[in-house]
């Protein structure tokens, strides 16, 4: 679903992401870990259209969607919930989910996808009047994630859901993004949280300072020698 | 002191007030929207005015018909500029945008002074009036040219904040003010977002300038007093605000004529720089400074 080979980016002159090549098929639910400042963010932004990669290539659905400006690839039917979240925060709760569904002109589907997500997260009906800026951390979280699903999108991206939150909001994002993949979403999910991510993908690549050093299942990961030591902190 | 004094004062100032606030609304929304601190706007207020004159003088128009040829083709003026300037300016400026977008309208200001002055000479085009009644309102006559730019100003915003509100377009106008990464990530395409948001300014100045034509005839320097006046009204505001700009727009222009009665021509600015540096000084966030960015909310 999502191939991307040799992927070259970074700022300016500072290089960040060196020939990271990586795939998604369509119902996965993969991870991209690793530590503080290894690219990962990078990666998103450059999938997503909010930096353009200087080299390599990005291919969506078979399309090629490298260098596309953010509001094509969101088009194309990638959702990319950044860790800021960017949300519009002087509108309401329904304002931000409506605008999720910018693209969509058929009042039904969005009528039926804002039900979708009342019901994925019931807080977000009960606060539908209130300003986004005014949520809590946790239902600003969730917001992001609605307003993500509101254009239906074929991939989810989402990066740094358990960033800021309490340890039990954390395991409700975690609950939300395996349901979410649960009803059949394709999610890319960025985390520092290594073990509970690793729990809940199928795979997950490894990146280290802008190059992807392993790529397994989940499940072998979780096993690895070498991430044990260095990522999940057990001997 | 005379009642009928007062009430004469707070009558005009209250008039040019809704000139002001249609002028700085349209400062406003593009400061919001487009972190442009725009001093150009004035020209599209002579822009408009210039087209008035010539749809009902030389066309012999109606008045109606006269104002709306003024707003499209002020819309389409700002439409252009937008795609023409700002548009590769913007491709090009990385961190640098609101100093390079603000030194542009400078300069644009000065070119679009002197187109103005190549095509249409040193020339004050102005009209006696576009209705040819009096409106008589708590004992005052006013010329019905007054009363209705008024309500023009008044009807222009109102059908702002409709389009704002309701409307697709309006509400992800309002998402790029608040978050530009936000609005790029639900697919609004800021390239046309900024473009109608320039047009919709410019809009508002041509129509303003074309609704006070009778009041100030089309001149190419004409632009500079309402630029002034209406960089006053964000200034003390507090710049991308909008409804911010209506209320600053009354505020000023009852501020001015008041100053103007009391302490004459010469110093009706002293007192209205005055105003601002206090304000400055004191609050300088501006009278409806708040923490979150949004252009009307």
């Amino acid at each position: 679903m999502l191939e991307i080979e040799n992927l070259q980016a970074g700022y300016d002159r500072l290089q960040v992401l060196w020939d990271v090549s990586m795939h998604i098929r369509e119902g996965e639910f993969v991870a991209l870990i690793g530590a503080n400042g290894a690219g990962k963010t990078t990666t998103l932004r450059a999938i997503a259209g909010l930096l353009t990669p200087q080299g390599g290539c990005v291919r969506f659905l078979g399309e090629n969607i490298t260098g596309y400006p953010a509001h094509r690839i969101c088009q194309a039917g990638i959702s990319f919930i950044t860790e800021e979240l960017n949300l519009f925060q002087a509108m309401s709760v329904e304002e931000n989910l409506l605008l999720g569904a910018y693209l969509c002109r058929n009042q039904n589907l969005i009528k039926t996808n804002l039900d979708k997500v009342f019901s994925f997260f019931p807080i977000l009906a009960e606060r539908r009047k209130q300003l986004a800026g005014t949520l809590s951390g946790g239902e600003r979280r969730m917001l992001a994630l609605g307003r993500g699903l509101m254009s239906n999108p074929r991939l989810l991206v989402v990066d740094e859901p358990s960033l800021g939150l309490a340890p039990i909001i954390v395991l409700t994002v975690f609950k939300t993004l395996q349901e979410l993949h649960a009803q059949g979403v394709t999610l890319l999910l960025v985390e520092q949280n290594v073990t509970n991510t690793l729990q809940i993908t199928d795979r997950a690549y490894l990146l280290e300072r802008g190059k992807i050093t392993l790529a397994a299942s989940s499940k072998e990961l979780l096993e690895n020698e070498y991430l044990k030591e260095t990522y999940l902190g057990k001997r | 002191m005379d009642l009928a004094i007062i009430q004469d004062l707070l009558m005009t100032g209250f008039l040019r007030g809704g000139l002001y606030a249609s002028m700085a609304v349209g400062l406003a929304l593009v400061f919001g929207v487009m972190n442009i601190c725009h001093f150009a706007h004035g020209e599209y207020y002579v822009l408009g005015a210039y087209c008035a004159y010539f749809a009902f003088v030389t066309l012999g128009l109606n008045p109606i018909l006269s104002l709306l040829v003024a707003s499209v083709l002020s819309f389409l003026a700002g439409a252009i500029s937008e795609k023409l300037l700002f548009y590769p300016l913007r491709k090009r400026s990385k961190g640098e945008w609101i100093m390079n977008a603000f030194l542009l309208t400078a300069g644009l200001s000065v070119v679009l002074q002197n187109l103005f002055r190549v095509f249409f000479g040193m020339k004050y085009r102005g009209i006696t009036q576009f209705w040819k009644t009096t409106f008589h309102v708590l004992g005052m006559s006013l010329p019905a040219d007054r009363i209705i730019a008024f309500f023009i100003a008044m009807v222009a915003i109102a059908a702002l904040w409709l389009f704002l509100k309701k409307t697709r377009i309006g509400r992800a106008i309002r998402a790029v003010s608040q978050d530009e990464n936000g609005a790029k990530l639900v697919g609004i395409n800021l390239d046309r977002i900024q473009t109608l948001t320039f047009a919709l300014g410019s809009m508002l100045a041509g129509l303003g300038g074309a609704s006070m034509l009778s009041l100030s005839p089309a001149y190419p320097y004409a632009g500079n007093k309402p630029l002034i006046s209406s960089w006053f009204v964000v200034t003390i505001v507090g710049l991308g605000n909008v409804p911010g700009a209506i209320v600053g727009g009354f505020i000023v222009g009852i501020f001015e004529s008041v100053s103007f009665f009391f302490l004459g021509s010469g110093w009706q600015d002293v007192a209205s720089l005055t105003l601002l540096i206090l304000l400055l000084l004191f609050k300088p966030t501006g009278l409806f400074g708040t923490q979150i960015k949004s252009v009307w909310e």
